[in-house]
C-alpha cells in the first residue's frame, strides 16, 4: 500500500468532482471517529494493487501492520486502474458519491429492474431529475424511495430531457447495485 | 233685393248741415215756445260735445297705424316725463298695473342695465340647476328654456332696439361689461358652456360650430372657466363621437358631386374631427395636469376605436408613472380597462400600449413606479396561440393529402363526379359567406388577433426580461460601483415585484429555450446576498430577502407550469430557501411572500428527498421558536405537512439521537449547514417541539402538542386543510384576538377542527370592571393631589401667621408641659 501520487490523485479527483462538484472538499476532509484516539482523524486516499481505498487515518495505522499480499482490503475501494492505466469508479464508491451527489435522478419504480440489469436510463423511466444538469456530468441515480441504485454519466442537459422522445437515453449507466449479485467475483 | 243692395252699399254718414255761424241762426217763436215748455227735456242738448260728433261723421276709418301711433306718441310723453332712464314695456307682454288711485301705471325698465337685468333673470333661473354641469336631462331643460326666452327676447328686442337705435349702442355695451362684476362674468360663461353644451347635445348636426365657442372659452384667463370648460367639453365629445372612425373625404371625393345630406354629414365629420384634434392638442400642452389629464383618460376609455388614439394613448402612457398619485392611478386604471376591454378596440391598442410602456421602461432604465407595470397582469391571452399554428399546418399537410387523395379517386371513379362539385360548389359559397360576415364584423380576423397577441406577448417579456437583466446589472456592479451611486426615487429594484409576478402569470406561454435562461437569471437572482466584506457600504443595489424569496417562488412557479411529463427538482433554490429562512426578519422582510414560498415550495412538492424534508423540518422547528405567532404557525403547520408526506421523517420524533439506522449516510447533524442535502437532519430530534408546547399562545402549544404525538405507521393520512398562507394571516398581530389568563375563548376559524372551540367567556365585564376600578383609583388619587395642592396654597397663603400661632401653640403646649414636669 502507499499513497497516492500527483498524477494519481490529480486523476481520482477528477472522476470524483464529476459527481460531487464542490463536496470534495467534504470528502477529503470529512472528519472521522474511528480508532481510539479522542481527536477525530481524516479519511485519506490509499493504491494497493491497483485499487484505490478511501480509509480513516487511524485504520490506515493499523493496516500497515499487515503485509502487503495478506492485505485484501482496507476502508472502502473506490475504484480501480485498469491495464491500460485509466483510473474507474467502481459500485462500491456509491455510498460516498450518493451522499455528496450535486445531480441527482430519481427513477420511476418500473424502471428500476431494468437499470439494474445494466441499461441505460430512458427519458420513459425518469420521474425526477435535478436541475441544469450538463451533458457529461456524472449523475447519481436514486430511486423513488431516495436509496441509491448507482451512477452513470448525463447524456443531455435538463432542458433537453424535456423534448426528448420516451425512449431516449438520458443517463448512461456506469455503475449499479445489482453488480453486487453479477460481478462478484470480480470486485 | 234691396236688403241685399242695402248691405252691399256702406252706407256714408249723414250729411252734416251746412255750417252756419251761432249768430246768424234765427228762431221762430214756435220754436222758442217748444223749448220753454220742454225745458228738462232739452237740455242734453247743451251738454253735446260737437266736437266728438264731427270726428265721428268726420269720414276717416281708424287703422292700426294711427293706434301705433298713439301709443308712440303716449310713450314720448311718458319718456320726457320720466327722464331718460327708462323704457317702457309692451303692455302685449306686462299688462299695466292700476294702483288704487284709478292711475295706469306702465311698467318700465331701466334702459342701462337691461342686458344685465336680462342675463340675470336668465341667471337667476338657471343658478338652481346649475350644480351638475353633467347632468343630462336638465341639461335638456335648460336647453328649452333658453331657446323659449331667445325666441321672447327677440319679440322685445325689435321694440326696444328701435328705441335703442336713438343712443349709441357701443357705449352702452361698453358701460354694461364695466359695470358688470366678475362673479357674474363667471356666472356669464358658465351659463355660456351650459348652453352651448345644451345645444350641441340636442341636435348635433345643426349645432356643430358651437363646438368652436365652446373651445374659445377654454382659452379664457380664468383657470376655474378653462376647467370647467375642458370638462365640459368632455362630457360633450364623450356623447357626441360616432361608433365609427371618421374617415376624411379624399380629393377625389371632395370633387365628386354630392347630395345635401352627405354635404351635410361631411361638415359635420369635419368640424368633429377638427374641434377633436384641437382639443386633443390643447390637453397634452395643458397646465392643468389633473384635469386635463381625466379628461384624457376618459375620452381614452369611452371611445378608443376613434381617430387620433394613438395621441391619446400616448399621452397617457406617459403619465403612468408620475410622482402625482392620482395621475398616476387614473393612467393605470384606464390602461387596464383597455386591457380587459379589448372589443371596444379589436385588440390593436393592447398591443401599442404595451409596446409604449417598453419603451418607456427602456427609456428611464428601469426606474419606474412599480404600478406601471403591473398594468400588465390585466392582459388576458389567448390560450392556444401556439398551438393554434401547430394546427394550422397540421391541418394544411392534411388539406394537401385530402387533395391529393381527392384527386386520386375522381381519376379512378367518376361515378362522384357530381358529388364531389356539390361539395365544392357547398365549400365556395361558405367561403364566400365567411367572407362577407369577416368584412363586416368588426373583430379581428383570428389570424390577425393572433398575430397582435403575439406581438403583444414578446413585447411584455421583452420588458420583463430588460427588468431582470436591468437588476442583474445593478447587482454585478456592487463590487466595482462606489457606495455613492444613488437608487432611482422609486428605490433600488421598484420593477422586480410587479415582474415576477408577472412572469409568474405568463409562463404558460414562454417557450422552453427560453425557460433555461429565466432559471439561471432567476438562481443568480435569488443567490445575491446582502452580506458583503465592506459593512460600512450600504448595500441598497442588493435584493432584499423578500426580493429573493420571490425570485424561488417564481422559479417554482414557472417550473410547475411548465412540467410536460417531466419533474425537475429545483436544488438551488431549495438550498437558497434553506438559507433565507435564517436571514428572515419580521418587521424588515415580508412574512406573507415567507408563507407563500413555504407552501409552494414544501407543501406542493410531490415528492422530496428525505434528507432535504428532514432538513428542512428541522429547521422549521428551530424557526419556530425566534419569532412571534404568525410565522410560529405557518412554519408548524407546514411541518406538520412535510411529516405527514415523508413517513420516513417521523424518525425525529422518536428520542433516538444518532438517528440509527435510518439516519441515512451522514452521522452527525450540521446545524449551520448551508446545504439542506448534507445538513445529516435524519440523526436529530425534534425537542423544539416540546418547548412549543409550552408556548404562550394556546393554538401553537397544541399544534405541538399535535404534531409531537404523530406516530410513525403508516396509516396517518390525514392531511390539514390550512395552508401556512392561511396560518400566517390568521395569527399576524393584527388579529389577536386572546387573553393571556382566559383558555377558554372563541377562535375565528372553523376550520381549525384540532382545536377546543370553547364557549365564549366575558371578557368585556371585565374590561368595565378594571375600568371603574381604575377610574376610582385614580380620583383618589387625583383628589389626594388636588388637596395637597391645596393645603401648600393655604399654607404658603398662612404661613407667617400661621408660624406665630404655631409657636404659641407650642408655647403653650411647652408650659403646660413643663407645669406638669415641674
Amino acid at each position: 500500500m502507499r499513497p497516492l501520487d500527483e498524477t494519481e490523485t490529480t486523476v481520482v479527483f477528477e472522476k470524483l468532482f464529476k459527481f460531487v462538484g464542490n463536496n470534495l472538499k467534504k470528502i477529503v476532509e470529512n472528519p472521522s471517529d474511528e480508532g481510539p484516539e479522542s481527536t477525530p482523524g481524516s479519511y485519506c486516499f490509499r493504491l494497493q494493487k491497483n485499487r484505490v481505498y478511501y480509509v480513516s487515518e487511524a485504520l490506515v495505522k493499523r493496516a500497515t501492520n499487515i503485509s502487503r499480499k495478506n492485505l485484501v482490503s482496507f476502508g472502502t475501494c473506490i475504484g480501480k486502474y485498469t491495464h491500460a492505466g485509466s483510473f474507474h469508479l467502481t459500485i462500491m464508491s456509491l455510498n460516498i458519491l450518493a451522499a455528496n451527489a450535486k445531480h441527482k435522478v430519481w427513477l420511476k419504480p418500473t424502471s428500476e429492474m431494468s437499470f439494474l440489469y445494466g441499461n441505460h436510463v430512458l427519458k420513459g423511466g425518469l420521474g425526477r431529475i435535478t436541475d441544469s444538469i450538463v451533458p457529461g456530468d456524472g449523475v447519481v441515480v436514486f430511486s423513488m424511495s431516495d436509496v441509491p441504485l448507482g451512477f452513470g454519466i448525463a447524456a443531455k442537459s435538463t432542458q433537453d430531457c424535456r423534448k426528448l422522445d420516451p425512449n431516449g437515453i438520458v443517463v448512461l449507466h456506469q455503475a449499479d447495485i445489482g453488480e453486487y449479485l453479477r460481478d462478484e467475483d470480480d470486485l | 233685393m234691396g236688403k241685399s243692395r242695402r248691405k252691399q252699399k256702406v252706407i256714408p254718414p249723414p250729411q252734416l248741415p251746412p255750417d252756419v255761424p251761432d249768430e246768424d241762426i234765427e228762431f221762430s217763436d214756435e220754436d222758442l215756445k217748444y223749448v220753454e215748455e220742454n225745458t228738462e227735456y232739452a237740455r242734453f242738448v247743451s251738454r253735446l260735445d260737437t266736437a266728438a260728433i264731427n270726428k265721428q261723421c268726420g269720414g276717416r276709418v281708424k287703422t292700426v297705424e294711427d293706434k301705433y301711433e298713439e301709443e308712440r306718441s303716449k310713450k314720448k310723453t311718458l319718456q320726457e316725463e320720466k327722464g331718460n332712464g327708462e323704457i317702457l314695456v309692451d303692455p302685449v307682454d306686462v299688462l299695466p298695473v292700476k294702483t288704487l288711485d284709478g292711475k295706469l301705471h306702465y311698467r318700465t325698465e331701466s334702459k342701462k342695465s337691461k342686458l344685465a337685468e336680462a342675463d340675470t333673470d336668465e341667471a337667476e333661473k338657471d343658478v338652481l340647476d346649475d350644480e351638475n354641469l353633467l347632468n343630462k336631462s336638465q341639461r335638456r331643460e335648460k336647453a328649452k328654456k333658453s331657446k323659449r326666452e331667445a325666441k321672447k327676447h327677440d319679440k322685445d328686442f325689435p321694440n326696444e332696439i328701435l328705441q335703442e337705435e336713438e343712443t349709441p349702442q357701443a357705449a352702452v355695451l361698453a358701460e354694461v361689461k364695466e359695470e358688470l362684476s366678475a362673479a357674474e362674468t363667471f356666472e356669464n360663461k358658465k351659463n355660456k358652456l351650459a348652453e352651448l353644451g345644451m345645444l350641441l347635445l340636442s341636435d348635433p348636426e345643426a349645432n356643430i360650430k358651437s363646438l368652436k365657442e365652446m373651445l374659445d372659452i377654454c382659452k379664457d384667463e380664468n383657470t376655474k372657466i378653462v376647467k370647467l370648460g375642458l370638462l365640459s367639453l368632455l362630457a360633450v365629445f364623450k356623447d357626441i363621437i360616432p361608433g365609427y372612425r371618421i374617415r376624411l373625404p379624399t380629393e377625389k371625393e371632395l370633387e365628386m358631386k354630392i347630395s345635401k345630406e352627405v354635404k351635410k354629414t361631411r361638415f359635420y365629420e369635419s368640424t368633429l374631427l377638427k374641434a377633436y384634434k384641437k382639443l386633443i392638442i390643447f390637453e397634452t400642452k395643458s397646465v392643468y395636469n389633473q384635469i386635463a389629464n381625466r379628461c384624457l383618460c376618459t375620452l381614452l376609455e369611452a371611445v378608443p376605436h376613434f381617430n387620433y388614439r394613438d395621441n391619446l394613448l400616448i399621452a397617457v402612457v406617459r403619465n403612468i408613472s408620475s410622482p402625482d398619485e392620482v395621475v398616476r392611478r387614473l393612467c393605470c386604471s384606464t390602461i387596464r380597462s383597455l386591457f380587459s376591454n379589448e372589443g371596444k378596440h379589436g385588440g390593436e391598442l393592447t398591443v401599442q400600449a404595451v409596446r409604449l410602456i417598453a419603451d418607456h421602461v427602456k427609456a428611464h432604465n428601469c426606474q419606474l413606479h412599480p404600478n406601471a407595470i403591473e398594468v400588465f397582469m390585466s392582459i388576458r391571452f389567448d390560450e392556444d396561440i401556439g398551438k393554434r399554428d401547430k394546427e394550422d399546418e397540421h391541418n394544411k399537410k392534411y388539406k394537401k393529402n385530402n387533395k391529393r387523395k381527392a384527386q386520386e379517386e375522381q381519376n379512378q371513379v367518376q361515378e362522384n363526379e357530381r358529388k364531389k362539385s356539390k361539395q365544392e360548389m357547398m365549400s365556395k359559397i361558405r367561403d364566400e359567406v365567411s367572407a362577407d360576415y369577416r368584412g363586416v364584423t368588426y373583430e379581428p380576423d383570428a389570424k390577425e388577433r393572433r398575430k397582435m397577441q403575439t406581438e403583444t406577448l414578446s413585447a411584455v417579456f421583452e420588458t420583463y426580461f430588460r427588468i431582470l437583466r436591468n437588476t442583474m446589472y445593478t447587482i454585478g456592479e456592487r463590487t466595482e460601483e462606489n457606495p455613492t451611486s444613488n437608487p432611482g426615487a422609486f428605490g433600488s429594484h421598484p420593477l422586480l415585484a410587479p415582474c415576477l409576478d408577472g412572469l409568474a402569470k405568463f409562463t404558460q406561454q414562454l417557450d422552453l429555450d427560453y425557460i433555461g435562461d429565466l432559471m439561471n437569471y432567476l438562481k443568480k437572482l435569488a443567490s445575491s446576498s446582502s452580506v458583503s466584506n465592506n459593512t460600512k457600504q450600504k448595500n441598497s443595489k442588493l435584493l432584499t430577502v423578500s426580493e429573493r424569496l420571490r425570485c424561488c417562488l417564481v422559479a417554482f412557479k414557472v417550473m410547475r407550469s411548465n412540467l410536460n411529463a417531466l419533474n425537475v427538482d429545483l436544488q438551488d433554490f431549495f438550498v437558497q430557501l434553506y438559507n433565507l429562512i435564517l436571514e428572515y426578519r419580521p418587521g424588515r422582510d415580508s412574512g406573507v411572500v415567507l408563507a407563500e414560498s413555504l407552501k409552494i415550495m414544501l407543501c406542493d412538492d410531490r415528492h422530496q428527498d428525505m434528507q432535504k424534508a428532514a432538513a428542512f423540518v428541522k429547521r422549521l422547528a428551530t424557526f419556530a421558536l425566534c419569532f412571534g405567532c404568525a410565522e410560529s404557525m405557518s412554519a408548524l403547520v407546514t411541518l406538520k405537512t412535510l411529516l405527514q408526506k415523508n413517513v420516513k421523517c417521523r424518525n425525529l420524533l422518536e428520542n433516538d439521537a444518532g438517528g440509527g439506522s435510518v439516519s441515512g449516510s451522514i452521522a452527525k447533524y450540521q446545524p449551520y449547514a448551508t446545504d439542506p442535502n448534507l445538513s445529516g437532519a435524519l440523526a436529530t430530534v425534534l425537542w423544539e417541539l416540546s418547548l412549543l408546547s409550552k408556548h404562550y399562545h394556546p393554538a401553537i402549544s397544541t399544534m405541538a402538542t399535535t404534531v409531537s404525538n404523530m406516530n410513525t405507521s403508516q396509516s396517518q393520512t390525514f392531511l390539514s386543510a390550512v395552508t401556512p398562507q392561511q396560518a400566517f394571516a390568521d395569527f399576524s398581530l393584527v388579529k389577536e384576538s386572546f387573553e393571556l389568563k382566559n383558555e377558554s375563548r372563541k377562535l375565528n376559524k372553523r376550520k381549525r377542527e384540532s382545536l377546543p372551540e370553547e364557549a365564549k367567556n366575558v371578557p368585556e365585564i371585565d374590561m368595565v370592571k378594571l375600568s371603574k376600578k381604575l377610574k376610582e383609583n385614580f380620583t383618589i388619587l387625583r383628589d389626594i393631589k388636588e388637596d395637597k395642592r391645596v393645603r401648600m396654597e393655604l399654607q404658603s397663603e398662612k404661613k407667617k401667621p400661621m408660624k406665630k400661632q404655631i409657636n404659641v401653640v407650642k408655647k403653650k403646649l411647652k408650659n403646660p408641659k413643663s407645669k406638669k414636669k415641674i
